[in-house]
């Protein structure tokens, strides 16, 4: 190699070293500030990290739950025309600290014929865990009177698209109350049991004026027991009741309810035919006033048996001279179900009579049901209702009925 | 090339970190644990009393929590079985 290639050697290294210089230096700046970024994204990542960790063991949960369902309804009612319609959408709120207390309740949001949207509270309880074995319920809650009300009602539980007569917000059997319930679980050697006891406002009841077509009065009698929770009591007078349910065996549920206190007047349904000679409701005393109830559930694999009987009666009372007979409301319902394992399909039959003092309301009532489990708790439901009331002069139909139920 | 293994490090702590704290965002310290053999039996048991039963992977487990203390109040269960119940379900989930 001569000098001169050297020379060419040298500077041609020089000026490679000299680029290697240029160009690495803004890309060591450059991997500075990346790595500045990469720890102010560290450091915001710790921040969420530890944001979540806030959350990871919190002594309070909020969840919410509830059903909703749709439909359409066919009849040969005059009376009624074939719509579509939105049964109910029933949002229930869940607020629970620890193991402690827990806060449930449950809207019953309907939308009205005339298209208003009509808002009901269903109950609102508060829930005291005491033990193992007992719970305080406070508040406004489902009637623990026989099963159907407290715990079959819903939507996507129910397997018909109706409830059966009688145990609705105007039949036989209690809907709700307002009051103190002490609930629970607990074993009799290897027997599950479970219990309600509870005291509460108690229903009011209406009275309806038979006028004699010549202004005056012919005859008063009981129209029928609200028995709904209120947010006052009327009467003063307040309920006792609740329900024992045993387990002979493991899929077989026997379960007995009782309700007794006393009941006050404190309306005349439809008003005062009569222009205004109707005795005062004020001061009147109430009449006894008592609920049974009896039901049996057996389910075990493809079948679901049910039986329930609610009877309410309320007894004599004279008001302003006139005497009111006693009365007595029961209803029962017989129901059978059988799912068509491995498929989605499920069968329901169900036989039911709802019995009132008024003949107009008694019904006699034969329902069929094929459901569609989409999945467990989003049903698809079409019942067809054959309707008769035996007393002469009444009305029969029948009506068709389709329901989406959805449970979340 | 390292600075892009550094960076592939620390996003993977910090997704540990994430993961971590995610999967903790749901598990309350309370109730005490049940027995999770006992719970698949009462699951079975009680729930189908009233309704089909309801898949464990349709809710998390902070949401059982509510879920099952709301059924033990309806449904008239002991403390032990609600336990057993959310147990099983938190663990199927």
């Amino acid at each position: 190699m001569c000098k001169s290639d050297r020379k060419t050697k040298r500077n041609t290294t020089g000026f490679l070293f000299k680029s290697c210089l240029i160009l690495l230096l803004p890309v060591s700046t450059f991997a500075a500030s990346e790595l500045e970024v990469l720890k102010l994204e560290v450091e915001q990542l710790k921040k969420d990290v530890k944001q979540a960790k806030e959350w990871s063991n919190p002594n309070s949960l909020i969840h919410m739950a509830g059903y909703a369902d749709v439909g359409y309804i066919s009849d040969d009612n005059p009376a009624t025309e074939d719509s579509f319609s939105v049964g109910t959408f029933a949002p229930i709120f869940h607020y629970q600290y620890r193991d402690l207390v827990m806060l449930e309740s449950e809207l019953e949001i309907e939308l009205a014929e005339d298209g208003s949207t009509e808002i009901k509270l269903e109950y609102l309880t508060i829930d005291w865990m005491i033990n193992d074995y007992a719970v305080l319920v406070a508040g406004q809650f489902l009637s623990p009177i026989g099963n159907f009300r407290q715990n079959l009602h819903p939507s996507w539980i129910n397997k018909l698209p109706s409830a059966p007569p009688g145990f609705g917000h105007d039949g036989a059997a209690p809907v709700s109350d307002l009051g103190v319930q002490l609930r629970g679980g607990f074993y009799l050697g290897d027997m599950k049991a479970n219990y309600s006891l509870y005291v509460g406002n108690g229903p009011e009841v209406k009275a309806e004026i038979e006028d004699d077509g010549l202004g005056g009065i012919d005859e008063i009698e009981f129209d029928g027991v609200d028995a709904e929770a209120f947010g006052a009591d009327a009467d003063g007078d307040k309920v006792f009741g609740g329900r024992l349910g045993l387990f002979p065996l493991k899929s077989l549920e026997v379960g007995v309810s009782f309700l007794s206190g006393d009941a006050t007047v404190t309306e005349y349904e439809g008003g005062d035919p009569t222009g205004g000679s109707a005795p005062s409701l004020d001061g009147i005393s109430g009449s006894a006033y008592d609920v049974i109830g009896v039901d049996i559930s057996y389910q075990r694999k493809a079948v679901d048996l049910r039986y329930e009987y609610v009877a309410t009666e309320m007894s004599a009372i004279t008001i302003g001279g006139f005497d009111l007979q006693a009365a007595e409301w029961t209803t029962w319902y017989a129901q059978g179900a059988y799912r068509f394992l491995p498929s989605k399909y499920e069968a329901v039959i169900r036989v039911s009579e709802f019995d009132s003092p008024h003949d107009s309301n008694d019904q006699e009532q034969l329902a069929l049901g094929i459901n569609y489990l989409f999945s467990n708790n989003f049903i698809g439901k079409l019942g067809f209702e054959s309707n008769d009331n035996p007393n002469v002069g009444q009305t029969a139909y029948d009506r068709w009925m389709l329901q989406l139920a959805y449970g979340f | 090339m390292k600075h892009l293994f550094i960076r592939k490090r620390l996003s993977f702590v910090a997704g540990i970190f994430l993961c971590t704290g995610l999967s903790m965002t749901h598990a309350a310290d309370f109730p005490e644990k049940g027995d999770f053999v006992k719970g698949a039996k009462a699951w079975a048991d009680n729930c189908t009393r009233c309704h089909n039963l309801r898949d464990p992977k349709e809710l998390r487990d902070d949401q059982w929590i509510t879920t099952t203390f709301h059924m033990r109040v309806r449904g008239g269960l002991t403390g032990q079985e609600t336990r057993d119940i959310l147990t099983f379900l938190q663990q199927s989930n």
